[in-house]
């Protein structure tokens, strides 16, 4: 059930079906300029092209890498669709995300590779740190928000026929047609 | 916060054109100049300062005429202004505006590279423009200017653009222009709009608190900056033919393509605002000043009356987005003088004459990149803020190929298509208009 009000379900905090997901790594030492290039290669692969909008995780809002400190530390920064706890594990066992760790996470202190699931939880969970505060402009998960502009998509489409103004004169259509006119 | 107290306006030292309202019918002339030799410049910014218009304008816009001068970044330059004035400046005017035309939208057929000459180069250093109520009072004030320049060897003038009002009163397009100007704290003018309350002194003249409660950045030394302002420069070329043949397309008839032409700008051809005649023109509302101006947005969030992607609404939406949270309108606002020129298109023609119509766009104010920028590029060139990210101004918009425009209706919507350009830029220049104790300062720079 989705909840109305910003609450923990464990680390991150949730707004309706969403939630807020932080970690914060030390860059290993002399390796910023490695974990940059590494990120700019991350920029150009599908998905995370400007205007692919079609990330490996469908679940994702959206995501964020910011070295900061001089570029001693880096951040990750994301908000996701599902309680954390229920979701953990699957995404560490994830192969999206797997990868995704491995070329960017082995330039930050503490991490040694993937040996296991034990190992992998501690790492990240060493990094998390849940909002203080958390706000979203928009209820609904990327699936409704993506169902939503197909909707949309569909229904310009429909008002774009010359004889869609005819059309939508039946009764049952009168929540369609208070939204025809702009 | 902004305080309430009334500022007074150093009107003497200001150049009229800055908040002197633009008479109907008019005439006017644009001179570019460029200078060749420092001695000759400064000689020529002395013999200007004691001819240029200052002082509160003639209660009644027909009555006088005046000169406005303006210096783009590279005149300073030329005038040996010392750097460290230079570089006090604010950075868009440094750059100028051919340097930020990927920024303004000005691409493709409206490109730098594709600009009339001189317009965009770094010869262009002076800009002198005169306007008047008939040619007989143009003619009066252009001859102190020619007095100014001619016979000054190192001053050469590049460039002269003439334009008046057509007989119809109207822009190329067929619309009744320059209604609504936004009122300015000490100039001893109201605003067009009775619900407006005038902008604090410093979103339009330098060295007095703007909207923010701050003194806008000003160039140095004071005597430079003060009481002086920015002026914007283009030239707009008019496709009229392809704007009337667009609107022959999509209308049934001569009555829908005026509907459809009111809808993309605002307001009627005769001038009535859509927010007060939403169903058809109604000239004598048009043409009276009282009431052509004197209204708002918020009973028509949707747009049915008036589009919200409308030009007009797009260049000053008024309280229109008062519950955005995230804008304030008046720190978009700024004063327009554009005049037009070359001939009309004759009515009824649709194909092109080729000949040069248009619009010279000139506006002024504090703040180049909150103002004139920030309008262009965020509520003309693009949708953003009105939720309809791929539209662009149906009239203006970004240069870079077709867009589309939603016209809220019931009982449902009708979106035009493929709108081409209808607007070219021919080119244009930031200049900065000095107050005159500046132009004295400039003239006998050592």
């Amino acid at each position: 059930m989705a909840i109305s009000g910003a609450q923990s379900s464990g680390p991150g905090v949730s707004v309706g079906p969403t939630s807020e997901f932080s970690l914060f790594f030390r860059v290993k030492p002399g390796q910023s300029e490695s974990l940059r290039d590494a990120l700019n290669d991350l920029q150009q692969t599908p998905g995370y092209r400007p205007g692919d909008y079609g990330m490996a995780i469908t679940t994702i809002h959206e995501a964020r890498f910011v070295l900061f400190d001089d570029d001693t530390r880096l951040a990750f920064i994301t908000s996701f669709d599902g309680p954390w706890d229920a979701y953990m594990e699957d995404f560490f066992n994830s192969g999206p995300t797997l990868a995704l760790f491995d070329v960017i996470f082995r330039h930050a202190e503490g991490y040694d590779g993937l040996p296991d699931l034990a190992a992998e939880k501690a790492f990240i969970l060493g990094a998390q740190q849940s909002a203080a505060a958390y706000a979203r402009n928009y209820p609904g998960t990327v699936k409704e928000i993506r169902k939503a502009q197909r909707v949309n998509a569909a229904f310009q489409r429909v008002l774009d026929h010359p004889e869609a103004a005819a059309a939508l004169q039946h009764p049952a259509l009168q929540p369609l047609l208070d939204e025809a006119g702009d | 916060m902004p305080g309430n107290d009334w500022v007074t306006l150093e009107l003497d030292d200001i150049q009229s054109g800055a908040l002197h309202e633009r008479p109907s019918p008019y005439v006017g002339v644009y001179l570019l100049l460029r200078i060749d030799d420092r001695a000759a410049g400064r000689e020529l910014v002395r013999r200007l300062q004691a001819v240029v218009d200052t002082g509160t304008p003639s209660p009644d816009p027909a009555h006088d005429a005046w000169m406005t001068v303006a210096f783009t970044f590279h005149g300073l330059k030329a005038l040996g202004v010392p750097q460290s004035s230079l570089d006090s400046f604010a950075p868009e005017f440094r750059e100028g505006m051919a340097a930020r035309a990927t920024h303004l939208g000005d691409v493709g057929e409206s490109s730098p590279e594709q600009w009339e000459k001189p317009l965009g180069t770094a010869d262009v250093h002076v800009a002198i423009a005169v306007l008047a109520p008939d040619l007989a009072r143009l003619e009066a004030v252009a001859e102190r200017a020619r007095r100014a320049h001619q016979e000054l060897d190192g001053i050469t003038v590049l460039w002269r653009q003439d334009c008046y009002q057509l007989p119809t009163g109207r822009t190329s397009f067929g619309f009744k222009d320059g209604i609504g100007q936004p009122g300015v704290e000490g100039s001893g003018r109201p605003p067009s709009n009775p619900h407006d309350r005038p902008l604090k002194a410093g979103e339009i003249i330098l060295g007095y608190p703007d909207e923010t409660g701050e003194l806008p950045p000003m160039p140095t030394p004071d005597i430079l900056g003060r009481n002086g302002t920015y002026v914007i420069f283009r030239k707009l070329h008019t496709n009229v033919a392809a704007y009337r043949q667009y609107l022959r397309a999509k209308a049934a008839d001569r009555e829908e393509e005026a509907l459809l032409g009111a809808k993309m700008v605002g307001r009627w051809q005769g001038g009535a605002p859509l927010a007060l005649s939403p169903e058809r023109d109604d000239p004598d509302l048009g043409s009276d000043p009282r009431r052509n101006n004197d209204f708002l947005y918020g009973d028509d969030p949707r747009g049915f009356k008036c589009p919200v992607g409308a030009h007009a609404r797009r260049a000053n939406p008024r309280d229109a987005l008062d519950t955005d949270g995230s804008v304030d309108v008046r720190l978009h606002r700024m004063i327009r003088r554009s005049t037009s020129y070359g001939p009309p298109l004759p009515d009824g023609v649709l194909e092109d004459d080729g000949a040069d119509r248009g619009i010279i766009f000139v506006c002024v104010g504090a703040h180049i990149k909150r103002q004139f920028e920030f309008v262009k590029t965020q509520w003309l060139n693009d949708g953003i803020f009105i939720g309809a990210p791929s539209e662009a101004d149906p009239l203006v918009g970004s240069g870079d190929g077709a867009t589309s425009f939603t016209i809220p209706r019931r009982p449902i919507r009708r979106r035009l298509q493929d709108l081409p350009p209808f607007v070219t830029t021919r080119g244009g220049e930031y200049c900065f208009a000095p107050s005159l104790p500046a132009m004295r300062w400039l003239a006998e720079l050592p």
